[in-house]
């Protein structure tokens, strides 16, 4: 049976119509909203390139189903988080850095970085690796992003 | 979504109607006889009566330059942009990039082997200074000037002794169309002119990267766009018995199941749709199970038949150097080691799956993909479709970074089988398991080695060889010889195209295998070619492919292990040993630089045997040749003893790679490869059962995460900006497998030959069982 669902997504309603409750957020966000921000990367929560915030906290939107996700719950993806005219501290600091390569984990990368300085303002590098764990990237860009994170706390 | 209107523009729209002065490539493509390989361009762009150009600057003075080389994520785009900029005397910011579109960029094969730079700017660079030519001569009649008193900056020309007399580009251009043709006459600046190549300009892909704002190949949507998934075989050799189209008839938005032979999939209005549908669909799949039990991988390897028509003329029966006589030097030598090296099979592991959009129609066909072939894949899949080359259009769409051949080609097939079953757009995005279960995997290999060391501790035999499969299993050849074939495609296989694919012999997994030494007078050094592999065809039926390096880095494994092998057993330091078999003067250079960053200290290995549970060691690797990059790496490691983990906490680098485009961007590419590598060197391998691949996701096929990376990368560029740019990407990654392998022997003292170097491995090794 076909359920529409009205969601927060930086700040503006999206409408979405689909058949099964259980479909994952990141479907909706990518073909409903036409965001460019979170990616498939394995469809299983393993990888963190499909990472978006919901009410702030990192969620990996591939497995998260859209039934679990409420109209008052405040979603914010790469797009939200700053604009080029407006960039959050973390998307400046990863230009200032060169802290990508083909780029495509960048989206679980600063989502998650974003949402762990709020909780830790200035984290020490060890406690940077261990927040970004379990994030995959496969072009190496690793210690790269390391000082992005790290710029952007001392910003 | 600029980016997509950039995308399907037209380019004699874009250029029509406005003031422009476009440089032709039809005269270059002429030169394409002469001079092939050295202007790297192919026959297959447009044809040269659509005038087409390699690049045009328009009225307003901003240049834009169109290339067939694919940007893969590296930043090459950028550094194609540097060199034109230079070499037009615009300012980086007025130049923009037009990439790979069958119908409005000219062939420029495979981007491929590090090779943008160092191969396919040529005549990029080229066209640009004939362009900075015409403008010359343009402004020496506005001026009245004659062109050599006439001096380029920033997009204006004015004259040497009286600059306040000028003209810019953009009022030469005016409104008037200027056509140039490409001489060949015209000398690109010297090197010591250079004003923005050579400086660290910031990649222009990696503000809408981190905005969130740039299409990838997955981000692409067209106009009435449906969605499909395959559904592969559960079994490499599977064919399908029946369909049961019941299990999925009541499904929610289907619109068609699609089978080609064993080629099946499911076409659905949603993307949800379309993964509920491919995982509901009930096939019964023929029984398929002759894997070879994965434990036997390498002796089935080294069992297998010679492939014996697939070695070149120059390299009969798979020697790639013979020299003096082996036998005798190992008769009279003092001391005498052998050893096996054995190498898993890799996933490329590209964080994005592959895919695809196809839209066929009757009066032709367009096709989205990240293929690093935009060519070749093209007219494999005319060649699929039965159709000329020019009714298939294929727009190169950057996707997930790709480190070689991953599925971005056999996608397209899927994409432009449920296409033209349905008549609409459809794309496809591959899952995880499709990505892994089906792409095409770097080579396992088995090599043997004997050396035999004098008295003096010098190499007196050098006996070395491999057994390797293909590495190179692209719908499109390398150059010179070019073309596509679907064959190639396990998609195409599936599909029931039953005509073989390209096939090139072994050369592409044959560089690196003889040593870099020069003083080494007894060598035989022999690659023994099992032939093309894929699940659907061939011997081993595990499909291999190209990935980072080709066969290079297993080759480079062998030869600098075994030569640290000869290091210890003749008791000296390993970089002294190997500046005593005399390396060429670029590698001896990069050597002691290395050496020399890195604080080494001179001792044979190993190491002095630590109380703790923590052993440290270092190692050396070094690679290169007279024409290429050559590259010296050292790796410090700490192993733990107890648990086997083995950590690399630093990485040193030098490398010479001829003049440096863009430093940053070196480096950049540099620390990525030797991260990817090191991934690969401690935790990668490939597992299989008798019918499949089963590491189908990140649990399966864990990979490096950051606290398994180093403390530090330090990197030492070579300065030789005498020398023209060569490859950046690949080579200092293969200094990482044998580096850390040797680091790892220093550490604990046991030599450990087998990839990946797991805790089991180390543990084993520990206990006497390596």
């Amino acid at each position: 049976m076909a359920t529409t669902k009205t969601l927060r997504v930086n700040g503006k309603a999206v409408t979405a119509t689909v058949d099964d409750p259980a479909t994952p957020l990141l479907y909706v966000l990518r073909n409903d909203a036409g965001l460019h921000g979170p990616r498939f990367g394995c469809g299983l929560g393993q990888c963190g390139s499909c990472t978006v915030h919901i009410n702030g906290e990192p969620v990996r939107s591939c497995t998260r189903p859209l039934s679990s996700v409420g109209a008052r719950d405040e979603i914010v993806t790469l797009e939200g988080l700053g604009t080029k005219e407006k960039p959050h501290k973390l998307q400046t600091a990863f230009i200032e850095e060169q802290a990508v390569q083909c780029g495509y984990c960048i989206n679980g990368m600063i989502m998650q970085a974003a949402a762990f300085l709020k909780k830790n303002p200035k984290p020490s590098v060890p406690e940077i690796k261990t927040a970004m764990q379990n994030n995959l990237c496969r072009c190496g860009t690793h210690m790269r992003i390391v000082r992005a994170i790290k710029r952007a706390s001392e910003a | 979504m600029n980016a997509m209107f950039e995308k399907t523009f037209p380019r004699r729209d874009f250029l029509k109607g406005a003031g422009a002065l476009v440089v032709g490539f039809t005269l270059a493509n002429s030169m394409r006889a002469s001079d092939a390989a050295a202007m790297e361009i192919g026959p297959y762009g447009p044809p040269v009566d659509q005038v087409d150009s390699w690049l045009a600057i328009g009225e307003d003075g901003r240049a834009t330059l169109f290339t067939g080389c694919c940007e893969l994520g590296t930043g090459s785009s950028t550094g194609l942009m540097q060199i034109m900029a230079e070499e037009l005397d615009v300012a980086f910011d007025r130049v923009r990039l037009v990439g790979p579109d069958t119908s409005r960029t000219p062939d420029q094969f495979v981007s491929s082997g590090s090779r943008t730079i160092s191969a396919h700017s040529r005549p990029i660079r080229q066209a640009a200074a004939e362009a900075r030519a015409a403008l010359v001569e343009l402004a020496a009649k506005r001026l009245g000037v004659p062109a050599e008193q006439l001096a380029t900056a920033n997009g204006v020309v004015s004259v040497k002794s009286d600059p306040a007399k000028k003209v810019t580009y953009a009022e030469l251009v005016g409104g008037k169309q200027f056509s140039v043709k490409v001489t060949g006459k015209v000398k690109p600046k010297a090197t010591n002119e250079y004003k923005i190549v050579g400086k660290s300009v910031r990649r222009v892909d990696i503000p809408e990267k981190v905005f969130g704002t740039f299409t990838y190949m997955q981000d692409v949507k067209v106009e009435g766009m449906l969605h499909g998934r395959i559904v592969r075989p559960p079994a490499h050799g599977a064919s399908v018995v029946s369909i049961d189209e019941s299990s999925v008839a009541h499904m929610p938005g289907l619109v068609k199941v699609v089978r080609e032979h064993d080629l099946v999939g499911v076409v659905c209005k949603r993307e949800e749709q379309a993964i509920a549908a491919a995982q509901a669909l009930k096939i019964t799949w023929s029984n398929w199970a002759d894997l070879p039990d994965m434990k036997d991988l390498h002796s089935t390897l080294h069992n297998l038949p010679e492939y014996s028509e697939g070695y070149p003329k120059d390299a009969p029966g798979g020697v790639l150097t013979k020299s003096g006589d082996v036998d005798a030097g190992l008769t009279n030598a003092a001391k005498v080691v052998r050893a096996t090296y054995l190498s898993p099979f890799n996933h490329h592991a590209s964080i994005g799956p592959s895919c695809a959009v196809a839209d066929v129609r009757a009066d032709g066909t367009t096709l989205y993909c990240g293929t690093q072939t935009p060519y070749g894949t093209r007219e494999a899949v005319a060649k699929f479709m039965g159709l000329p080359n020019e009714r298939v259009r294929l727009i190169y769409t950057e996707a997930s970074g790709c480190y070689g051949q991953n599925g971005a080609d056999d996608v397209t097939i899927d994409a432009i089988v449920l296409s033209r079953a349905v008549g609409k757009p459809v794309r496809v995005q591959w899952s995880r398991a499709d990505e892994n279960g089906w792409e095409a995997y770097k080579a396992a290999r088995i090599s043997e080695c004997v050396g035999g060391l004098d008295q003096n501790g010098k190499i007196v035999s050098w006996q070395a060889r491999t057994f390797g499969s293909s590495g190179y299993s692209r719908p499109e050849y390398h150059e010179p010889k070019h073309g596509g074939e679907p064959g190639s495609l396990v998609t195409a296989q599936l599909a029931g195209w039953d005509k073989p694919g390209l096939e090139e012999g072994f050369s592409g997994a044959a560089g690196n295998f003889e040593p870099v030494y020069e003083d080494m007078p007894n060598k035989r050094v022999v690659f023994t070619y099992l032939g093309p592999t894929s699940h659907r065809q061939g011997p081993l039926r595990i499909r291999v492919g190209s990935m980072r390096g080709v066969g290079s880095p297993d080759n480079i494994f062998v030869a600098e292990c075994f030569m640290d092998e000869l290091a210890a057993a003749a008791g000296m330091d390993p970089i002294e040993f190997r500046l005593k078999h005399q390396p060429r003067p670029r590698g001896v250079a990069v050597l002691k630089a290395a050496a020399q960053l890195a604080k080494w200290e001179t001792r044979p290995s190993h190491s002095k045997p630590s109380s703790g549970d923590i052993a440290y060691g270092r190692g050396v690797a070094m690679l290169g040749s007279n024409t290429d990059t050559n590259v010296a790496g050292i790796f410090e490691v700490a192993v733990n003893k107890k648990t086997g983990v083995v950590q690399v906490q630093r990485a040193v680098i030098a490398q010479d790679c001829g003049l440096v485009v863009n430093p940053d961007a070196v480096k950049n590419q540099i620390e990525g490869g030797i991260i990817q590598s090191i991934s690969r060197a401690l935790k990668e391998e490939v597992t299989f059962d008798r019918s499949r691949v089963t590491s189908l996701d990140w649990s399966t096929y864990p990979i490096i995460t950051f606290n398994e990376i180093p403390d530090a990368i330090d990197i030492v560029l070579v300065d030789r900006s005498d020398l023209p740019p060569m490859r950046v990407g690949e080579p200092a990654s293969e200094s990482v497998w044998p580096g850390v392998a040797n680091a790892v022997y220093d550490a604990i003292g046991v030599r450990l030959r087998q990839l990946p170097l797991t805790p089991a491995r180390v543990l084993a090794g520990l206990a006497g069982n390596a």
